[in-house]
């Protein structure tokens, strides 16, 4: 207890009190995961290649056990908030990154301890999970990247630098202008040494090369993976492709770019050959707004439970992560740093950016692409940036004769059948407008 | 052709009775807690003001929260396009519908093709809603369809904020004891509901000719209230309450035809 005296926010906990949470956490955790899955499994002619996916995103799975491994022989775990750290110096230092931002539903009442109710529910189960140590992942992280996004975010890294050690990343308010970009291409070089001096290792030009095309790959398999729910005959279910690319989170990056390819290799034999796959006649639905993290996938299924399809989505926890691969003139360490950090900012619209003008285009265009019939605007609660934005998007989308809704809700299940009649509603309204 | 709908709310059922685009009766009652009892007796009734058995009806569709508990029913279609159907059929030229039941609040808006282009429900919070109404006017010992009229005779210029519903009854006390009347108090609960009320249609964007319905539409203070605060005259059915089964009704003639 003599050590509690020094934390800021930590609650004091007892080891026994955290054991027992953390059971009850774990089962509940599982329970609510293998529901999804089920669900997700129930669907006809699901692609052979997503039980490899069912796998790795399991939050206890054995992949722990590589990463201890990765420990054991001396190497270090890095994790990650939002999608503004760049992966490649962590693999280009020899250690592994991990996403933490958390979808877990029953360490939001543990966030809520230390954390106003306004809060919202990422943030809070985020929180929690590090405080009832429920998150394998995190338990193996060694130091963590909190990226100054916004308010909320930006306090939970300091908050937990209760339990380990948190290098806050500074983001520039803008994105466009000259400043804002010098700003932040100086933050990357500065976290280029930390991550260095924490490693114990040089990142060399050569290593950050490699670590470069090693990410590069992943974003080709994901791009594939993108690409394939264009088809006008849906070969995957949206949250299939969701499930695979939140896989990443924590999965081993080269297997899993190579999964991710021959699961593209069975859906793009589907769509040369029109065949299984699943009802064109389903309405194509894009999910915007909050992050939706696995396993929250509560709007998601009730989405495709009431025969929609999600096929796409602007969200940071999906399709935006992996946007715009790394653009490098010359190999030289100055213009890799550069290039690495303009690819995190520039692409990026991430409502924390005013203005943030890219990211209505951004929105049209996929829209187009992807020949959206509908746009589901999701809010977790206590998340303004994206609900104070929903008012442009929603004129833009309009002014295009694209019917969008606005779901708000947080992390518990008991608003599941208002939701369901939102949306069942919703989709009533847009099938009347395709007809 | 002979067609019916059945609306199964949370507080009261309603059912219509429709011939060839005619109403030929409708029948309002408390739900209860047995959704299908209640839609079964409701139709019943409308069926028998009509001289008509259950045999004689072509196609019957239920809406509202309770209408998969309608096992007699042919189809099941969603409140917010029965909302449009009524309203678009009592009215033409409806371009936004307000509809305001016991526990639900929606406002749509719809195109000349009686089509629901944007529609917004209010979220868990009841205050603005039917019940809250209710619990208003228990509080206040007036009866329930007594209270729009009582509060029309009220001139002051007291307004009040009530965010939840829960929290307005000790705010309504606390009313009650610095002395202001009854009248005074009911006339701010309307101008409060319809305070509310406009946030949810003005975010859509109020386009003209605007339509409300629902049970709550049967408080003239209500309607009263809403009317000044959008600064719009308002269309008020004859029988609000029966808005939302008669666009069920009518979903069902076009179904069959």
């Amino acid at each position: 207890m003599k050590q509690m005296k020094d934390k800021r926010y930590a609650p004091e906990l007892s080891p026994q009190d955290v054991q027992s949470i953390r059971e009850t956490v774990g089962s509940a955790s599982l329970k609510l995961m293998s529901e999804s899955i089920d669900k997700m499994k129930a669907m006809p002619n699901r692609a052979q290649g997503m039980a490899y996916f069912d796998e790795a995103a399991n939050l206890f799975s054995k992949r722990q056990d590589e990463i201890q491994a990765h420990k054991d022989a001396g190497g270090r775990v890095i994790g990650t908030f939002c999608t503004f750290v760049p992966v490649e110096l962590i693999y280009a230092a020899g250690a592994i990154p991990v996403r933490l931002d958390s979808g877990i539903y029953h360490t939001v009442d543990i966030g809520e301890e230390i954390l106003p109710n306004e809060v919202c529910p990422v943030v809070k189960s985020s929180l929690g999970t590090k405080i009832v140590q429920s998150s394998p992942y995190f338990e193996l992280c060694d130091a963590t990247i909190s990226p100054s996004t916004c308010d909320a975010k930006t306090k939970l890294g300091e908050i937990l630098e209760d339990y380990l050690p948190v290098w806050m990343i500074d983001l520039p308010r803008g994105r466009d202008t000259a400043q804002s970009k010098g700003f932040w291409v100086a933050e990357v070089f500065e976290l280029k040494k930390r991550i260095e001096k924490f490693c114990g290792q040089k990142i060399s030009r050569k290593s950050l090369k490699s670590a470069i095309e090693l990410v590069s790959q992943a974003q080709k398999a994901f791009c594939r993976l993108h690409d394939a729910r264009k088809a006008s005959m849906p070969v995957i279910m949206g949250r299939d492709a969701m499930l695979a690319i939140q896989a990443l989170f924590n999965d081993d990056i080269e297997r899993w770019t190579r999964k991710t390819e021959e699961l593209c290799n069975e859906l793009d034999e589907h769509i040369a050959m029109k065949r299984k796959g699943y009802d064109a006649e389903m309405p194509r639905m894009m999910l915007a707004g909050s992050p939706i993290i696995w396993p929250n996938w509560k709007v998601p299924n009730i989405v495709e439970e009431a025969g929609a399809i999600i096929v796409c989505d602007e969200l940071c926890s999906g399709v935006r992560g992996l946007y715009d691969p790394v653009r490098v003139d010359e190999w030289t360490m100055d213009d890799m740093l550069t290039a690495v950090a303009e690819r995190y900012l520039l692409p990026s619209t991430c409502p924390c950016f005013t203005p943030n003008d890219n990211r209505a285009n951004r929105l049209l265009q996929m829209v187009e692409d992807f020949k959206v019939q509908g746009v589901i605007y999701h809010i977790l609660r206590g998340c303004h940036t994206y609900s104070i934005e929903f008012m442009r998007i929603k004129r833009v989308l309009e002014r295009s004769n694209i019917p969008i809704h606005r779901i708000e809700t947080d992390y518990s299940q008991e608003d599941t059948g208002q939701i369901k009649t939102r949306i069942q509603a919703f989709l009533e309204m847009v099938k009347e407008s395709i007809i | 052709m002979i067609v019916a709908g059945v609306d199964i709310g949370s507080l009261t059922t309603k059912a219509v009775i429709l011939k060839d685009d005619k109403i030929l009766s409708w029948h309002v009652m408390f739900t209860g807690t047995h959704g299908a009892e209640a839609a079964n007796k409701t139709v019943g009734e409308a069926l028998r003001e009509a001289g008509l058995s259950l045999g004689s009806v072509d196609y019957i569709i239920s809406t509202g929260v309770g209408k998969l508990e309608a096992s007699f029913s042919n189809e099941q279609v969603g409140e917010i396009l029965c909302a449009v159907r009524g309203a678009c059929w009592l009215f033409p030229s409806v371009r936004t519908v307000i509809d305001i039941g016991a526990e639900n609040c929606r406002t749509i808006k719809c195109n000349e093709n009686r089509k629901a282009t944007q529609f917004d429900l209010n979220d868990k919070c009841a205050a603005g809603t039917g019940v809250f109404l209710e619990t208003m006017a228990a509080m206040l010992e007036v009866r329930l369809e007594d209270m729009g009229k009582l509060s029309m005779g009220s001139n002051s210029d007291i307004n009040v904020n009530f965010s939840c519903a829960v929290f307005a009854e000790s705010e309504v006390i606390s009313l009650v004891h610095s002395g202001i009347s009854k009248v005074d108090i009911l006339s701010a609960i309307h101008k409060s509901i319809a305070s509310r009320v406009y946030l949810m249609v003005s975010k859509m964007g109020i386009e003209k000719d605007v339509v409300v319905a629902g049970g709550v539409a049967k408080n003239v203070g209500f309607t009263a209230a809403l009317s000044q605060r959008m600064g719009s005259e308002l269309l008020v059915p004859q029988e609000p309450q029966i808005m939302g089964a008669l666009g069920a009704a009518l979903v069902a003639e076009e179904t069959s035809r």
